[in-house]
């Protein structure tokens, strides 16, 4: 009920003047290994099961078989929001396959005494109001409680809670991720410039009357005047229209990478723009640029597709490894990897939400050609920290998303952040590392062959940047790589031909639904990935 | 000149060398006890100029005795050397452990403080004067003081600087204080073993140094444990209990007056005057529900505000919510403590829950009539989310049509934006407010806030037997707001921008250390 009594001197003075650095700090710089208390190890071995797809070959054709009228392939967003879809159209014979022990994709999650955590996406935007599918998913997940003057009410415990965000420069925490601190005159104004223009790009409209981003992309103007965008890169038109401040321009290509798992060097402007420019979110008791977050990060939205999966069935541990296309059914043969035992299914339709570069092996000649292209993936690396306690330093308390300027790795976010018990002691943070180096192929062999060690140095190294002498409070870090983490958006691949290609079903029996079939990997356009191609299976679109 | 008196002079120069590397460490040794004594009298007994100007007085005049002393020191002047060098380590080495730890057990601080500046500033004075004696031999005056004083100062220097930019940050008041005995024990073994002359004494001294050097060690590594007790230091008063639990630090303290409750720091009672927070926190809200029988409290493990409620015969039921176990295990078990809250928890109509308020009142669907919520202030983002409107709207529902709940608002004269920002919280919510106000000469002028459901605030129960403070006078004045202390616009806290605690923060920044 009150506060410090203003004659005694704090109590954490006197603590840090008596004791100076714990003896633990000093013993720990000089031992040799200031790691070796920290437990963990990499998690996630999802990539291994995926080469035994290259290897399919190798795998023997089942000898039994089951008969079904619809299978889902891949049970990330895109593929459970199909799976719901269908389900709430009447399809009674619904069967969704995931190779993981879990369903949720690139949203899949974990948890610990201290807390759930994300491993992969983690938050969800306010979204536009006139996305009426996704505001009825919303809403009856309880993210929306309901709608005031027109506008959606959401749940205040699944917004974002205050504060939201800091960036570590200049050796002090300052409040949002737009640089200012230390910042000079010329260079906030150049950042005023920037956001004013994206703000009025955010109105702009094509000739056809369509916004010119917009989410789903493919409701953005087709008006040539945008769609140019697309061939050039997003550095390019930054250069063409004068941004040259430094700041800025980490600032924009912390943006790219925190999305596309890229630099602006590589991205399309295009997709640049459109994470700028495509958000009208509104809400009744949020602003524009709130954000929707739970501990298990987008775990929460996978969870809850799922669960309005109503009689669709779910198996989980079942790798699809081919599929062969007939006149009259689709066969498929499937792997249960933790058995090695195999079975085929013939169905009657067949709705992949694998990613392109799996379906590439799934499927053979022709056809996998035209549905692989020529997608690129970003690798990603994420680990998540258990500790004990956080030491700060200077400024803005600790967030929800906590970045830290002029890093390789995007920041962290603070798991326990949306928790409405008071911390009590541990937490969790997790933290985000796009691979930007080299050919992808070349940057994932780099990541796989890490070990979990190098992970742990990489991470503290980086984290010591703003919280001296993290490693003595962190417990406990485990790691996720993902190989393919994200289809990347460099230029000519949302608006060439190759990506519509990849979408046109086979037969009228095999349908695409993925993220990478939008060339943005983000929540929204799974979720309509899934929807789309779920019309065009049920014959609706 | 011959080879011998060449080498003869070289180990001169050697040894000359080596004692005015002495004279160097024995001066930042001093000046680091000086400093060590000054920091611990500013912290300790408050008014650093006083402290640190008699601090500084009565150290140089006690090496003003220590010279005139060495006067009278008479025969082998290595021997004394070594001996007073063992001595300050000891001594200036466990000032800062000893004065720390016998800070809180002595009536007169004091006494041990300059009882320890006095010796050590005198062993101190006696160093150098024997010291130079001892070089003395083979220089010429004028040469040996210039040196001797000129390291006597560059050691000065090097103590004023690392002492506050290195030591205090990383080795902290006690283990500096430590360290700097281990160096002037260590020039004494260095002078021990590098003078033939102290061949007779070696073994005795050496077990002198080495029983010296086991304390001053022994002090350095159970330097924490000493310093567990350090939080006694934050604290005016004899600290009588104290645990760490894993939601907060307790510690009850105690003078002759009164007793008080510290939560991480925090006061939260006074038992001199927690009478009139309480019966101010449950009283007005009770008079206006005289039937209420099911109450429910959020925080308040210490039973105060139940044993207030329990003078209302009507009364059936509390459900007290509050996070920490070890809180209310301590309110219904220690003696002192049962007397303080009269034995409240202890009641039959009393039910304890140990669990997290937010996660209680969103699972709990029982009707209460009296709501009494007595957080901590919201001094940070995990306490403030119990001050929003979020949370309001999940403990309204538990509250009856004519019921009434109550806050405790943090203090309206300090924190003015805060405290209208609860009342316009819980506007927005939809509640009719009373904010009202007393005086708690502890906390000093303090708010709270009265909600109900549309309906008005009468206070027409009979106050009970043997209040204090709360009459129908106090009731009627503590609604009105001076100047100083009326409403203010605020924007409304929500779990999304948490307002409250940049107000709070605000506020009471000026008042905090
Ligand atoms: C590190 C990281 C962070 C991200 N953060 C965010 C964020 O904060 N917000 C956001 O909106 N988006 C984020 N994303 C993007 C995220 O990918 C999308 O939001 C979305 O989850 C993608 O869903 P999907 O269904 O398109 O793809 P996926 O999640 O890739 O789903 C495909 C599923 O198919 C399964 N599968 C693949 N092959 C087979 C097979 N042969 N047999 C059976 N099953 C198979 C996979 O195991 C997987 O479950 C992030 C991505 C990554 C990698």
């Amino acid at each position: 009920m009150n506060t410090d009594r203003p004659e005694m001197p704090s109590r954490r003075e006197w603590l840090r003047l008596l004791a100076g650095v714990p003896l633990a700090a000093v013993a720990a710089c000089s031992s040799k290994n200031p790691y070796s208390h920290i437990t963990g190890g990499i998690a996630g071995a999802n990539h291994k099961v995926g080469h035994l797809l290259r290897d399919g070959a190798a795998i023997p054709a089942p000898d039994e078989y089951m008969e079904r009228e619809i299978v889902i392939a891949g049970a990330g967003v895109s593929g459970l929001s199909a799976a719901r879809w269908l389900d709430r159209k009447g399809h009674n014979d619904i069967l969704l396959l995931e190779m993981g022990e879990r369903t949720g994709g690139n949203a899949v999650w974990g948890q610990n005494k201290a807390s759930a955590y994300p491993w992969g996406a983690h938050y969800l935007p306010v979204p536009d109001a006139a996305d009426e599918e996704l505001a009825a998913f919303l809403q009856a997940a309880g993210v929306i409680t309901g709608y005031r003057n027109g506008l959606p009410v959401f749940n205040e415990y699944h917004l974002c809670h205050d504060p939201e965000e800091r960036l570590f420069i200049h050796g002090h925490w300052q409040e949002g991720l737009l640089p200012h601190f230390g910042v000079p005159g010329p260079d906030r104004q150049q950042i005023a410039g920037f956001m004013q223009h994206v703000a009025a790009l955010k109105e702009e409209k094509g000739t056809d009357g369509k916004y010119a981003f917009s989410i789903p992309l493919d409701t953005s103007s087709a008006d040539e005047r945008w769609r140019i965008l697309d061939t050039i890169t997003f550095a390019q038109y930054l250069k063409e229209r004068g941004y040259t401040s430094a700041y800025l321009l980490w600032y924009l290509n912390y943006c790219c990478k925190d999305d596309y798992g890229m630099g602006i060097e590589h991205t399309s402007a295009w997709a640049g723009l459109h994470y700028f420019a495509a958000r009208r979110g509104r809400a009744a008791n949020a602003d524009h640029s709130s954000i929707l977050t739970w501990p298990q990060g987008n775990g929460f939205l996978a969870d809850a597709l799922r669960a309005q999966c109503g009689n669709a069935e779910i198996k989980t541990g079942v790798l699809l490894y081919r599929v062969l296309p007939h006149l009259d059914y689709v066969e498929l043969h499937c792997l249960m990897p933790d058995t090695g035992k195999s079975f085929g299914i013939r169905a009657k339709k067949v709705l992949l939400s694998s990613p392109r570069y799996v379906n590439k092996h799934l499927l053979a000649g022709d056809i996998s050609n035209r549905i692989s292209g020529q997608a690129s993936y970003a690798p990603w690396v994420v680990a998540n920290i258990t500790f004990s306690s956080l030491p700060q330093g200077r400024g803005t308390a600790l967030c929800w998303d906590n970045v830290i300027y002029g890093r390789d790795s995007v920041g962290y976010v603070y798991a326990n952040h949306q928790s409405l018990t008071p911390p009590v002691g541990k937490g969790v943070i997790t933290w985000y590392l796009p691979i930007q180096a080299g050919s992808d192929k070349d940057a994932r062999m780099q990541v796989y062959k890490r070990s979990w060690n190098d992970w742990v140095k990489v991470i503290m190294e980086d984290l010591s940047i703003a919280h001296r002498d993290i490693h003595r409070f962190v417990e406990n870090i485990d790691v996720w790589v993902w190989g393919h983490g994200m289809i990347q958006p460099v230029p000519g691949y949302i608006w060439g031909r190759e990506r519509t290609a990849a979408m046109r079903p086979v037969n009228d029996r095999i349908f695409f639904a993925h993220s990478d079939l939008s060339g943005i990997s983000i929540f929204e356009e799974a979720f309509h990935q899934g929807i789309r191609a779920a019309k065009e299976l049920s014959g609706m679109s | 000149m011959d080879s011998t008196s060449g080498s003869q002079q070289q180990s001169l120069n050697r040894s000359h060398r080596l004692l005015l590397f002495s004279v160097f460490v024995i001066a930042t040794c001093g000046l680091i006890y000086e400093l060590v004594a000054g920091t611990m009298a500013s912290y300790l007994l408050g008014d650093s100029v006083t402290q640190f100007s008699t601090v500084i007085g009565a150290y140089l005049f006690s090496m003003g005795i220590g010279s005139w002393l060495s006067g009278k020191v008479d025969g082998d002047l290595f021997r004394w050397f070594i001996l007073i060098e063992i001595l300050v380590g000891v001594v200036g080495g466990c000032s800062a452990p000893v004065m720390f730890l016998l800070f809180e057990h002595v009536t007169s601080f004091r006494v041990v403080l300059y009882a320890f500046v006095a010796l050590t500033g005198i062993l101190v004075g006696l160093e150098i004067p024997i010291l130079m004696r001892i070089m003395n031999a083979g220089v010429e005056f004028r040469h040996l003081v210039a040196r001797v004083f000129t390291f006597d100062y560059i050691g000065a220097l090097l103590a004023s600087l690392i002492f506050p930019l290195l030591l205090i940050p990383y080795l902290g008041l006690i283990r500096t204080s430590l360290v700097f005995g281990l160096f002037n024990v260590g020039v004494a073994v260095y002078i021990l073993y590098s003078f033939r002359e102290t061949v007779r004494y070696r073994r005795r001294m050496a077990t002198l140094v080495a029983g010296g050097s086991l304390v001053l060690v022994a002090g350095f590594v159970f330097a924490e444990r000493i310093m567990s007790y350090s939080e006694t230091l934050a604290f005016q008063d004899k600290v009588i209990y104290s645990k760490s639990t894993p939601y907060q630090r307790i510690v009850l303290t105690r003078n002759n007056r009164e007793l008080r409750l510290f939560l991480n720091g925090n006061l939260q009672f006074s038992s001199a005057d927690e009478y009139r927070y309480h019966e101010a926190l449950v009283h007005p809200a009770m008079q206006a529900v005289p039937a209420a029988a099911r109450v429910l409290i959020l925080g308040g493990g210490d039973g105060l505000a139940v044993r207030e409620l329990l003078r209302y015969p009507a009364l059936k039921s509390v459900t007290l919510v509050d996070l920490d176990p070890a809180m209310t295990q301590m309110f219904s078990n220690s003696e002192m403590l049962l007397q303080l809250n009269k034995r409240s928890l202890l009641s039959d109509k009393v039910h304890v829950v140990n669990t997290d308020a937010f996660n209680y009142v969103r699972t709990d669907s029982s009707l209460y009539d009296v709501i009494i919520v007595d957080f901590p202030d919201p001094s940070n983002y995990s306490i403030g989310k119990l001050y929003t409107v979020k949370f309001y709207e999940e403990v309204s529902r538990l509250l009856q049509e004519r019921g009434i709940m109550v806050i405790q608002s943090t203090s309206p004269l300090v924190a003015r934006r805060s405290f209208w920002c609860i009342a316009h919280s819980l506007e927005a919510v939809g509640f009719t407010t009373v904010p009202y106000h007393v005086y708690v000469p502890s906390f000093g002028e303090w708010g709270y806030v009265m909600a109900m459901k549309g309906h008005l605030w009468h206070p027409e129960g009979t106050l009970p037997d043997g209040l204090r403070y709360i009459n129908r006078n106090v009731m009627k004045t503590m609604t009105s707001f001076p100047p100083d202390m009326a409403e203010v616009p605020t924007d409304i806290n929500k779990l999304n921008n948490q307002v409250l605690v940049n107000y709070f923060e605000e506020e009471w920044a000026p008042y905090e250390h």
